[in-house]
Formats: C-alpha cells, sequence, structure tokens
C-alpha cells in the first residue's frame, strides 16, 4: 500500500519539519547554526521522564513540564553561550552549539543512564480508518499537532507585532535598533520559540523511537530537510522535513530495506546538485 | 533643541570624530556638508546610540542622551532615517510603517501618524500591501522617511535622502522634507549635494576628517569661497 507508506511518511517527516524549523528560526533571525537543537529535545525529553517515572507525577503534569524546561534550556543557551559570542564569527558560535550537545549528551547520559526508556504518547493507540489507508493516533497525533504548531507560529509572526518585530531584526539588526526594538531580547525570544519547539518535538518523537540519549541525533536528519527545503526557508524547512519522511518510508518499498537511510540523502545531494539554493530557496536578489 | 559638544567617536582605534560640536534649534533645518569619509553618518549614528562617544556631551532638549540606549534615544524623540534607507525589504510597506511607530503604545496615536504619513506620501498608500524590497529608489526613500515619521518625532537625522534619486524626486523628497519641517519638526541633514542642502537649511556645519571646519547661516556659506570651490563645484 503506497498510500499508507506515504501517510507514515509524513508522519515521520512532521518530526525532521520540527527539527528543521528550530534550526531555521535560529539561522533567520541571528544567522547562527544550533547543533544542539536535537540534544535539546533529548533533556526536555528526559526532563518529563523524571517527572513521571522517578517522581511520580501525572503524564499531563510531566509533559507540561517537558515544554517548559524546553524553553528554560532554548533562554539558557542563548544567554550563558551565545550571547557572550554575539560578536564573534559564526563558526564560533557552531562549534559552541556542538561542544553544547556532547555536553549534554554526556550529562544526560550520566544522570539518566544510556538506556532506552519507553515513554508515554498522549495521543490515543486507536487506529483510524480512511477508506484504504489506518492512521494510527499517534502519527495522526503528530500531525495534528505540528500543524497546529504551524499555524500558530504563521499567526504569530505574520500578524502580531513582537513577531513582526522578529522578521525586522532579521532582516536588519542596525534598522531594528533605530525603530527601537531591542535585538537582544528578540534573539532571546527566537531562542525560547525554538527550545519550544525542540520540546514539542520530544513530546512526539520520544514515544515513537524510546527516549534515550542517543535522541538528539534527530537534528541530522533536521539538518538535511532543511537543506533539502532550502536553508534559511520556513516553508521550506517544513516541506523538506516531510519530503525525507516520505523518501525514508517510501524507498524500503522498492528497494532493500537497508537503503532507508541511503536514499534520502542520494536524493538531497540530487537536489542541490540541480537547484543549490534547495526546493523554496531563493538567491539573494534584491532592488538597492 | 539638540546640542553636541566636544563629541569624539572611534571605530576601534580608528577615531572618526575629534571633538565635534553642534546646534540644531527648535524647529530649525541645520546640514551637515561633506565629503565621503568626513564623518557626517558617524555623526548622526553616534547621536541615535548607535555608536558610543567617547568624549564630549549630547544634550537633547535639555538632557544627556550621550549615554542612553537607541532605543531610549526613540522614546525622546529622535528618528534616524539611515543612510541607503535601510528598509525591512521583506516587510510590506504598512508593515516598515507599523515597525516605525514601535515604541509606540497609544493606538489612536499610530493611526493618527500613519494617516499623516500617507497624506506626505500618496503613493504609498497604492503600494502598503506590497513589499519594501519591490519598490523604486524614490518610493523607498519616501518609505524609510515616513517609517521614521511614524515614531512622532521632535528631530528627524536625515542621512543622504537624495542618494542614487533622479533630479526630479530629489526635488520632490526636499519639498517634502521642507513641509514635514513646517509643521514642527526639526531636522539635521547630511548631505553630499550641498547646494540642495543649504538651499533648504537655514545653517550649515562643513566636516572634513573628523572636524567642523567651516560653519555659518546657509545664505552665507553658498556665497563661501572654500565652499563654492569644495562642494558646489562653482568657480568665479
Amino acid at each position: 500500500m503506497l498510500l499508507q507508506v506515504i501517510v507514515n511518511g509524513i508522519a515521520t517527516g512532521c518530526i525532521y519539519s520540527l527539527m528543521a524549523l528550530g534550526l531555521t528560526l535560529i539561522y533567520k533571525s541571528t544567522e547562527h547554526v544550533n547543533f544542539a537543537q536535537g540534544e535539546m529535545s533529548m533533556v526536555s525529553g528526559f526532563v518529563a521522564f523524571t517527572f513521571f517515572q522517578m517522581l511520580g507525577f501525572s503524564i499531563a503534569f510531566s509533559l507540561f513540564m517537558c515544554l517548559v524546561s524546553s524553553i528554560i534550556l532554548g533562554l539558557l543557551m542563548e544567554r550563558l553561550l551565545v550571547r557572550p559570542a554575539m560578536r564573534a564569527p559564526h563558526f564560533n558560535v557552531f562549534i559552541i552549539t556542538l561542544g553544547a550537545s556532547i555536553v549534554m549528551q554526556s550529562g544526560a547520559g550520566l544522570i539518566w543512564t544510556y538506556d532506552q526508556f519507553p515513554f508515554p504518547s498522549p495521543f490515543p493507540g486507536k487506529a483510524l480508518s480512511l477508506g484504504l489507508i489506518r492512521i494510527d493516533g499517534v502519527s495522526l497525533g503528530i500531525m495534528g499537532t505540528t500543524a497546529l504548531l504551524m499555524v500558530g507560529l504563521y499567526l504569530f509572526f505574520k500578524h502580531s507585532k513582537t513577531g513582526t518585530a522578529m522578521r525586522a531584526v532579521s532582516q536588519s539588526q542596525n534598522a531594528a535598533l533605530l525603530m527601537g526594538i531591542s535585538v537582544k531580547r528578540s534573539f532571546a525570544l527566537t531562542w525560547a520559540i525554538s527550545g519550544f519547539i525542540s520540546g514539542v518535538a520530544a513530546v512526539l518523537i520520544a514515544p515513537v523511537i524510546f527516549l534515550s540519549t542517543r535522541m538528539g541525533l534527530v537534528v541530522i536528519n533536521g539538518f538535511a530537510a532543511a537543506i533539502l527545503g532550502g536553508w534559511g526557508s520556513i516553508p521550506g524547512a517544513v516541506l523538506g522535513g516531510i519530503a525525507l519522511g516520505i523518501l525514508e518510508n517510501v524507498a524500503p518499498y522498492y528497494f532493500p530495506s537497508q537503503i532507508r537511510n541511503i536514499i534520502p540523502f542520494a536524493v538531497l545531494v540530487g537536489v542541490l546538485i540541480l537547484k543549490p539554493t534547495g526546493i523554496m530557496g531563493e538567491e539573494t536578489k534584491r532592488r538597492v | 533643541m539638540l546640542e553636541l559638544e566636544g563629541v569624539e567617536t572611534y571605530y576601534g582605534k580608528v577615531q572618526a570624530l575629534k571633538g565635534i560640536s553642534i546646534k540644531v534649534e527648535d524647529k530649525s533645518i541645520v546640514t551637515l556638508l561633506g565629503a565621503n569619509g568626513a564623518g557626517k553618518s558617524t555623526t548622526l549614528r553616534t547621536i541615535s546610540g548607535l555608536i558610543p562617544s567617547r568624549r564630549g556631551t549630547i544634550r537633547f532638549r535639555d538632557e544627556p542622551i550621550e549615554a542612553e540606549s537607541p532605543e531610549r534615544i526613540v522614546k525622546k524623540g529622535i528618528s534616524h532615517v539611515p543612510e541607503g534607507r535601510d528598509l525591512f525589504f521583506d516587510l510590506t510597506v504598512d508593515e516598515n510603517l507599523a515597525m516605525g511607530a514601535y515604541t509606540r503604545k497609544d493606538r489612536t496615536e499610530i493611526e493618527h501618524n500613519l494617516s499623516r504619513v500617507y497624506a506626505f506620501f500618496p503613493v504609498l498608500q497604492n503600494r502598503r500591501n506590497q513589499y519594501a524590497g519591490t519598490l523604486s529608489g524614490g518610493e523607498q526613500q519616501m518609505l524609510a522617511i515616513g517609517r521614521a515619521l511614524m515614531s512622532n518625532p521632535r528631530l528627524i537625522l536625515l542621512d543622504e535622502p537624495s542618494l542614487g534619486l533622479a533630479p526630479l524626486m530629489v526635488k520632490e523628497i526636499f519639498r517634502i522634507i521642507q513641509e514635514i519641517n513646517r509643521e514642527g519638526t526639526a531636522i539635521l541633514l547630511v548631505e553630499q549635494n550641498a547646494h540642495m542642502a543649504l538651499q533648504v537649511a537655514r545653517y550649515g556645519y562643513v566636516l572634513e576628517t573628523g572636524r567642523i571646519v567651516l560653519q555659518n547661516r546657509s545664505e552665507l556659506l553658498l556665497e563661501d569661497q572654500h565652499i563654492k570651490e569644495k562642494y558646489l563645484g562653482t568657480r568665479k
């Protein structure tokens, strides 16, 4: 059932989209590349795990704390690691976030061990039949939550004053300062939002692949998705993620299943040869 | 209204302003002339708080502002139209104007300012949902000035409004600058087009390599031999 495989692919792809979206938001507004986006997700997943497994809180409260901690983690990353290096070359910040991701991974291993843990899904496991295809509740929940988050972010950036100011900062920090917009606050808010997205990703992904310190590696697929869609483009990040998810699920349908991890990257390279800026990426040209 | 005294500004180790003293009276137009690299834009950037001054005082309406953030300076009533317009290209005309009013909270005041800007620049109203990057050069300059007006400033710092514009458009922009001034806003105008600038300004300063070398009423500067040779390109 090709259609069925595609639907499953979209659900996987949503996770990649979320990763890519977190990366893209930070890149667009600060031009920094956050390699720790996946680890932020992993750590907030373990925070939820601590609350329900170790401290005995309810699942709902624990997942809520997962989201709260992801926002705090984003803010901490910005304030403690990125802001002090604001004037450093972007490559330095990339290395700083890479270092942060390694620290978080080892730190999580020390605290919570390197085992895999089951993680409860907030969505019912019951499958829904739609004609020929069946969508299980978890996949449906992933797609629904991702869609809701995207719409929310779109409305925020397009129609709120703060969201518009954040877009303004991403276009010209100099002019934004002259308007009286605080660039620092805007950067902090960007990291908080990216943190929140990583928290949502944790809630969605951990029930599917189990909670472990290796969970953060999903950021690699996030990078692939963002580049496939067009680095720096928000619709591109979403589209790239979904395309990557579908490819990954459809490839084993036709080829031996070991190819699962090869095909998406082969396609990625192919797309970049044909259109170096990615699917939605645009060359910067502008009237002066 | 605005008074700079002995202001010194550095870019790293390079001193860009070597002790500048300037005065802008209430509701007047004052121009700052000089060649490329003389320090004209640096002066404006120092006033609006984008670069810190290392020595000297800047007073606006009898308050020292040399240590304030750009945000606070906008709130106090100084708007800066930067060099090369520096618009938000991927924001619409309306969104650019809304950002100009970022520090204003009062909705009716913002609405009032918006209709005032559209009265000055009717062409912008027809393009209100267009991205700023798609406007012509003249329209972009209008939008940059309109954006600065949105915070309802008492003083506008205008950096090279004639840059890259056709002569007719330059005329139109200068006409609007005078109109804005007539409604009570003081203007500190930086220009390479000395002739145009001295025609609208009441008073002028000439900057050379970070120092004021000449200052006088505009009509006298227009007659000055040094100015004529160096900035007006006329010899008699």
